[in-house]
């Protein structure tokens, strides 16, 4: 096709094409075209089928409100033809056709319109009810648009920034760009988002002119060029703004372009002030087959031929009810299309000079006539007309129609700012009734329809803008209400949906099929408020997201009394404001992880890393999944443990002690210097929470650790639970501060010994003592505790010197048969002994006593209100509760039961916590919550695994530990 | 044709009495009424609905059924309330949609997988089929699922629960107000209780904005809202927090997903509707709030998990994301009690996300605990007291609070 290639307003470089592919079809574009302009401009009408009827569909708009247009390109589904810039070698295809978009075999479907009333689903298909099961696979493969394939690799890059702002702008429009200045002269940072590549809005691309006489696209290029000027103006060109959010949070993606370096990025602003200058998108107008391939909106039209120099068709017929819609039958009179008629909706009210312009240009004006239907299989090939009430019918052969009912205020971001609509007649829009603090709304989408109009308004938003920030703006913004109300309001738009005498094609929601012939029958069945006849007739809630029928249904709702208030009621706007996709929202995907000072000398040992939480930590150093050679290190020679991951913390003041006493079950008055206390967290319902050491660092000075769960919530959770008392104390958390190893194995104090020069002996340094030392000159915290059962000494050492130390530890014990152990060793070595581990032997059935730690309760320190101290007095002797006992299987030759299988006899009576093989006992050994009536030793436990096919294993409730009772092996 | 014009329900003029008010027109009091008319010949009942019906949680949840909870008390209940959609959608000749197309939970640990361990062989204790499967078994259920070591949090396995799936909700809300309807129940939309009046230690009334209603029994199923109500006109605390719950869908595609996977450490889900689109969503916002707007933190933070494991969700689009509220409970199971604190006041809540999947089956034994005054044996363990003796049901092994020093 030619292109118009000597207009002012053009976008697009005529000598520069683009190729492309089109399914089979090599086609060619030139820069600046979009996909859906560059298939248009190729004489492609029909763009592909519709979701349940299989109805062709063209282009109809050029933002992306409806899904008329969504094609495949390069592999990727659902791509907006209309808001994706043409590139240089594109693939793209047409979807929801078979074999293709002008001839598809589940064309008929149409035909079948009939059988499929709004709620159709609901009513039939169940019976008889065999039937349904088998329907579904059916319905699946109808239902759903774009094919996305398993194996899917979304190309491109992807970015996400967070800039700051004073005011972010939405809308590079007319309004939007004099808010933007408005703001900017006063210094402030201002944001202004703009959907379509270029700025201008509503007026860049017309050659009417203004009251003064120049022409708007000029008048807004001048705009746009004292934006793009302005230091203070970030101008982010196609980025539709996709939510907005409380205190002026909105965010947005932008497409990127060469040279950007990025294909898509999120774009997130908190702003101080947010002024929505969005305009209007054009209202539908319904008559049957309102949606043929060959009928299009006004603004469509126009712009096709002003921005990419394409010509909309041979011959039009408009039926229009806004001077916007004349204007567009007058210039695209001009540029060479044969307009046979135009029909408006209004009787009066009409531009003077554009009626005058259709009269020197000859082009028959009917008022009060409007379109009642269009003819033609394919494509628009004639339409009927008809006169007020439905009469005098008409009958025009054309290959254009231009349909448009009037304007819809484009509310979304600010009613998703918190703004409140209410229905203005005047103008037939929802107009913001009362807005957020900090948030203006200017322009079109107030109504106003006149370029000065809509400029002093925008400038008037960003005066309020600039006057929230604290700069006083009484006089300008008193001066610019004074000029606005010299200037025209409002202008009165049409309330007219549907033409007179259709209905059964007419389509209100072109996502989903809908006609308004389903939204009566969802009338009919008693829905009445529009968003449940949203929900049950499938109207907006496709992919165009209600930006088709989201203004018609209210009226039409309204208009036939159903609404049970007598009041049109918009139904809800959601985030994201454009469909986005996952890829664009994912971003960047940073993972925020946490690494032990030692974790790349546990992958050179050979560690197995995993992640725990937001940890990476080594479960084991080698193949072998029960790690049986680092369990008997530890318990013949020495091994070491990255501990890094315990919480770790100070808390010091004259009320630090009585905050411990406060969260931990033990007393904590008394903590010798010299002496490392183990002690637990309960909550309020007694369960174990916590467990960890305590130490006396110094005067009201202690150290603790945490698991390392619970290390992030630590502080919260005694801040909360100290908040009625003003106690004096600060805590800190060392956790990323201190590493920690873990040296256990009976050549423990060996190993240490070398490294050291303090004295370590059983007797300097005995069995829960705490030492302070120099490993060094390294100062290292070091205690005596025994988790795992053996001698050990756990070292919290500063983190940059984690390395050091470990290293000269694993030098110092090379003789020894020193290795690093994981996690997974950890949990058999401990296992052994039977110690807990929180989570895994305890949950929220669980309190101390049920886990065997009652003992760490002190009864009697009242004062103390300790956290949980009711609940630990009121359950100590509940019956019927869980409680944790040491089994052994009946056959010690038996498998052993995986974790988490159920204890039972006729009922489920408890569960397997952790069960291992013990290599030093050499035989299978577990932890159990069982019914206390299963607790005693010697109580016969049968256990019912997945799997299993109803064969129990039996296992035998036995004395703990299992190793080392008497605890000897700590004490060395 | 298809009796096109007969209206699901008809709104009727406020009574002066009824025999029963339930207050709440969701999922759980509309269920509840039904039965009541049903099996206990108890019709003249009101439910009174202060916005229109399937407002809260009935029209917002993710319609996801399934039965693989953790407890011996739980599994019974949901497993039952499985086997009625088939019979409901007969019953009510109303096609409630349910579509068994099984879910699907990946485990990314060891402690994951003994958590499906404990929750398989319980259900399959108790009859209910689910089972373990490898990383290689959930790739041939799943051939969108990435089980390579490139996530943060690879898969090590899954649970499979093959008799789980979706129901359309909408339809649920709608199928249970025709059946409500049907049989001589009164649904009052926009109309609001203010209050409850008591006699001699027994419910008498309850004040509307349409008027005082005189009944022996009202039952609290106000889901998000309820715990509000139980403080304000009931002079009961309830041990509930209601925080927000977000959920958002993609663009409608072609079949990609069939079945229901959900993944515990990154906190998704992910189906696909009969209608084609990707319904995405999980865990609730960190603190409680009785708003439903959504967050920009959430949405950002769902592309980023669920392409994790399904990175070919990368190329789907959202379109829509929304808010509901969930009343949680610290046991992550319901409030289900009656004569509390009067005799004839009963509720029904704390349902937290799960409220969808029991609606139905809680209505009926609801119903014939309010028609006979005596508590069915299966809704006994989750009396309001089980708090006050700290007896936790532990239909989640964490110990969670939702309160607001969680």
């Amino acid at each position: 096709m030619i292109r118009l290639n000597h207009l002012p307003t053009l976008r697009i470089k005529p000598g520069a094409p683009r190729s492309f592919r089109y399914g089979r079809r090599r086609l060619q574009g030139v820069d600046g075209d979009t996909v859906a302009t560059a298939l248009f401009a190729n004489g492609v009408r029909v763009f592909g089928r519709s979701l349940k009827y299989h109805r062709p569909r063209g282009l109809y708009s050029l933002d992306g409100e409806s899904s008329n247009t969504l094609v495949n390109v390069d592999g990727v589904p659902n791509v907006c033809a209309e808001t994706t810039l043409l590139a240089e070698g594109m693939r793209v295809s047409s979807q929801n056709a078979f074999p293709g978009p002008d001839f598809d075999l589940l064309g008929f479907m149409d035909a079948l319109s009939w059988a499929m009333p709004a709620g159709f689903y609901y009513r039939v298909l169940h019976k008889p009810a065999r039937l349904w099961p088998l329907a579904v696979p059916f319905i699946r493969k109808m239902a759903g648009v774009g094919t996305l394939s398993a194996d899917f690799q979304a190309p491109g890059r992807r970015d996400e920034i967070y800039p700051a702002a004073d005011v972010c702008v939405i809308g590079a429009g007319v309004a939007g760009m004099s808010a933007a200045l408005a703001a900017a002269e006063a210094g402030l940072r201002v944001v202004l988002f703009e959907s379509r590549p270029w700025p201008g809005g509503a007026f860049e691309y017309r050659p009417g002119t203004a009251r003064d006489g120049v022409a708007y696209y000029r008048k807004t290029a001048e705009l746009a060029a004292a934006v793009q000027a302005s230091p203070h103006i970030r101008l982010f060109l196609n980025a539709p703004v996709i939510g907005v959010y409380s205190d002026g949070l909105v965010t947005a993606f932008q497409r990127g372009r060469p040279p950007h370096p990025f294909d898509e990025r999120y774009i997130e602003v908190r702003a101080a002030s947010v002024v929505a200058a969005t305009g209007c998108s054009e209202r539908p107008l319904l008559f049957d087959h309102n949606e043929r391939p060959g009928v299009m909106q006004a603004g469509c039209a126009h712009r096709l031929a002003r921005t990419w120099g394409i010509l909309p068709g041979r011959t039009a017929v408009f039926s229009v009810g806004h001077d916007l819609g004349l204007e567009a039958a007058v210039d695209l009179f001009d540029l060479g299309v044969e307009i046979a008629a135009v029909a408006e909706l209004r009787q009066d009210g009409l531009d003077r000079a554009l009626v005058d312009a259709l009269a020197q240009r000859r082009i028959p004006l009917l008022r009060g006539w409007s379109v009642t239907k269009a003819h033609g299989r394919h494509r628009v090939t004639r339409v009927t007309l008809a006169g007020p009430n439905g009469r005098f019918r008409k009958t025009i052969d054309c290959d254009l129609l231009v349909a448009s009912a009037g304007f819809t205020p484009v509310t979304g971001p600010l009613t998703l700012a918190g703004a409140r609509l209410a229905f203005d007649a005047h103008t037939g829009f929802f107009l913001p009734a009362s807005l957020p603090p900090r948030v203006h709304a200017a322009g079109r989408l107030t109504g106003r329809q006149d370029w000065h109009a809509v400029a002093v308004s925008g400038r008037l938003a960003g005066l309020s803008a600039v006057h929230d920030s604290g700069i006083d703006r009484t006089a300008a913004i008193g001066e610019s209400i004074d000029e606005l109300a010299s200037l025209p309001g409002p202008a009165r738009g049409t309330q007219f949906v549907l033409a007179p005498g259709s209905g059964k094609k007419a389509f209100i929601c072109f996502d989903e099929d809908a006609t308004v012939k389903n939204v009566d029958q969802a009338m009919d069945k008693g829905f009445d408020v529009p968003e449940l006849i949203k929900r049950f007739a499938s109207v907006g809630t496709g992919p165009g997201q209600g930006g088709i029928p989201g203004h018609n249904l209210p009226l039409y709702v309204h208009q036939s009394g159903a609404s049970p208030d007598g009041h049109p009621r918009p139904t809800t706007v959601r985030v994201p404001l454009t469909p986005t996709f996952l890829a664009t929202y994912a971003g960047t995907r940073l993972d925020m992880s946490k690494r032990t000072p030692l974790h790349a000398l546990q992958v050179a040992d050979g560690g197995r890393m995993e992640r725990l939480g937001v940890w990476h930590r080594a479960r084991r150093f080698s193949e072998d999944e029960r790690s049986r050679e680092e369990i008997l290190a530890v318990r013949t020679a020495v091994g070491m443990l990255d501990a890094s991951t315990l919480g770790k913390f100070r808390i010091f003041g004259p009320d630090a002690v009585k905050v411990l006493d406060r969260v931990y079950v033990g007393d904590m008055t008394r903590v010798p210097r010299t002496r490392a206390k183990y002690s637990a967290m309960c909550n309020e319902d007694g369960c174990l929470a916590d467990d960890g050491v305590i130490v006396c660092t110094g005067d009201n000075d202690y150290y603790f650790t945490t698991s390392t769960g619970r290390a992030g919530m630590t502080v919260e959770w005694i801040r909360y639970h100290t908040r009625f008392d003003d106690w004096d104390f600060g805590i800190v958390n060392l956790t990323d501060a201190y590493g920690v190893i873990n040296l256990a194995g009976p050549e423990a104090r060996t190993v240490l010994q070398r490294v050291t020069d303090a004295d370590v002996s059983n007797e300097a340094f005995p069995y829960m003592g705490y030492r302070e030392f120099a490993v060094d000159e390294i100062p290292v915290r070091a205690m005596r505790l025994g988790f795992v059962g053996e001698l050990s000494f756990e070292l919290h050492v500063p983190a940059s010197w984690m390395v050091h130390v470990w290293n000269r530890l694993m030098a110092a014990g090379g003789d020894l048969g020193i290795r690093p152990f994981g996690l997974e060793a950890q949990n058999t070595l401990r296992l052994e002994k039977c110690h807990v581990i929180i989570g895994s032997e305890s949950e929220q059935r669980t309190t101390l006593h049920d886990v065997g730690l009652g003992f760490l309760w002190h009864r009697d320190k009242p004062w103390a209100k300790t956290v949980g101290d009711t609940a630990l007095r009121q359950t100590e002797h509940q019956p019927g509760r869980l409680k944790l006992v040491g089994f052994r299987m009946a056959d010690p030759t038996a498998p052993l039961p995986g974790d988490g299988s159920v204890i039972v006899d006729r009922r489920i009576r408890g569960y397997v916590c952790t069960a291992r093989y013990s290599f030093t006992l050499k035989e299978p050994v577990g932890l159990a919550l069982v019914d206390d009536a299963l607790s005693a030793e010697g109580s016969s436990l049968a256990i019912h695994e997945d799997g299993c096919g109803g064969r129990l294993a039996r296992a035998v409730v036995t004395e703990t530990p299992f190793y080392d009772p008497e605890g000897l092996r700590l004490r060395m | 044709m298809l009796g096109l014009r007969k209206r699901i329900w008809t709104p009727r003029p406020v009574k002066s009495s009824y025999d029963a008010v339930i207050i709440g027109g969701g999922l759980h009091g509309l269920a509840t009424a039904y039965f009541l008319a049903r099996d206990h010949g108890i019709t003249n009942v009101a439910v009174i609905e202060k916005r229109f019906i399937g407002f809260g949680g009935s029209g917002r949840n993710t319609a996801i059924v399934r039965a693989n909870q953790r407890t011996q008390e739980n599994l019974p209940l949901y497993k039952e309330a499985l086997d009625l959609w088939p019979v409901l959608t007969r019953e009510l000749d109303f096609n409630l949609m349910f579509h068994n197309c099984g879910n699907l939970n990946l485990a990314h640990g060891e402690a994951a997988l003994k958590a499906m361990r404990l929750q398989v062989s319980s259900a399959r204790f108790l009859g209910i089929d689910s089972r373990l499967l490898d990383p290689k078994e959930c790739k041939d259920l799943v051939p969108a699922l990435d089980i390579s070591q490139r996530p943060r949090y690879p898969i090590t396995g899954g649970m499979y629960h093959p008799p789980g799936g979706i129901v359309r909700h909408d339809a649920v809300v709608w199928g249970l107000a025709k059946g409500c309807s049907r049989r001589g129940v009164h649904i009052h939309q926009g109309t609001e209780v203010t209050g409850i009046g008591f006699e001699r230690g027994k419910v008498a009334w309850v004040d509307t904005d349409r008027g005082k209603i005189r009944t022996p029994r009202v039952l609290n199923a106000a889901g998000g809202y309820s715990a509000g109500i139980a403080s304000r006109l009931m002079g009961l605390r309830l041990p509930i927090s209601v925080l927000t719950i977000q959920a958002m869908v993609t663009q409608p595609l072609k079949p990609l997903l069939h079945h229901v996977i959900s993944s515990g450490a990154y906190h998704c889900y992910a189906n696909q509707t009969l209608k084609g689109e990707i319904v995405t969503g999980a865990h609730m916002d960190p603190w409680p709030n009785f708003t439903t707007q959504t967050t920009a933190a959430y949405i950002k933070h769902q592309a980023e998990f669920v392409t994790e494991f399904l990175p070919c969700l990368k190329g789907a689009k959202f379109m829509r994301i929304w808010g509901g509220l969930a009343d949680m409970t610290p046991d992550m199971a319901p409030i289900i009690d009656g004569h509390v604190p009067a005799e004839g006041c009963f509720i029904d809540c704390g349902w937290g996300y799960f409220g969808f999947k029991s609606s139905t089956v809680t209505g009926r034994y609801m119903a014939r605990y309010m028609a006979t005054g005596e508590c069915p044996e299966i809704l006994e363990p989750f009396a309001l007291k089980r708090f006050q003796e700290h007896r936790l049901m532990g239909e989640t092994a964490a110990l969670v609070d939702y309160s607001a020093n969680n």
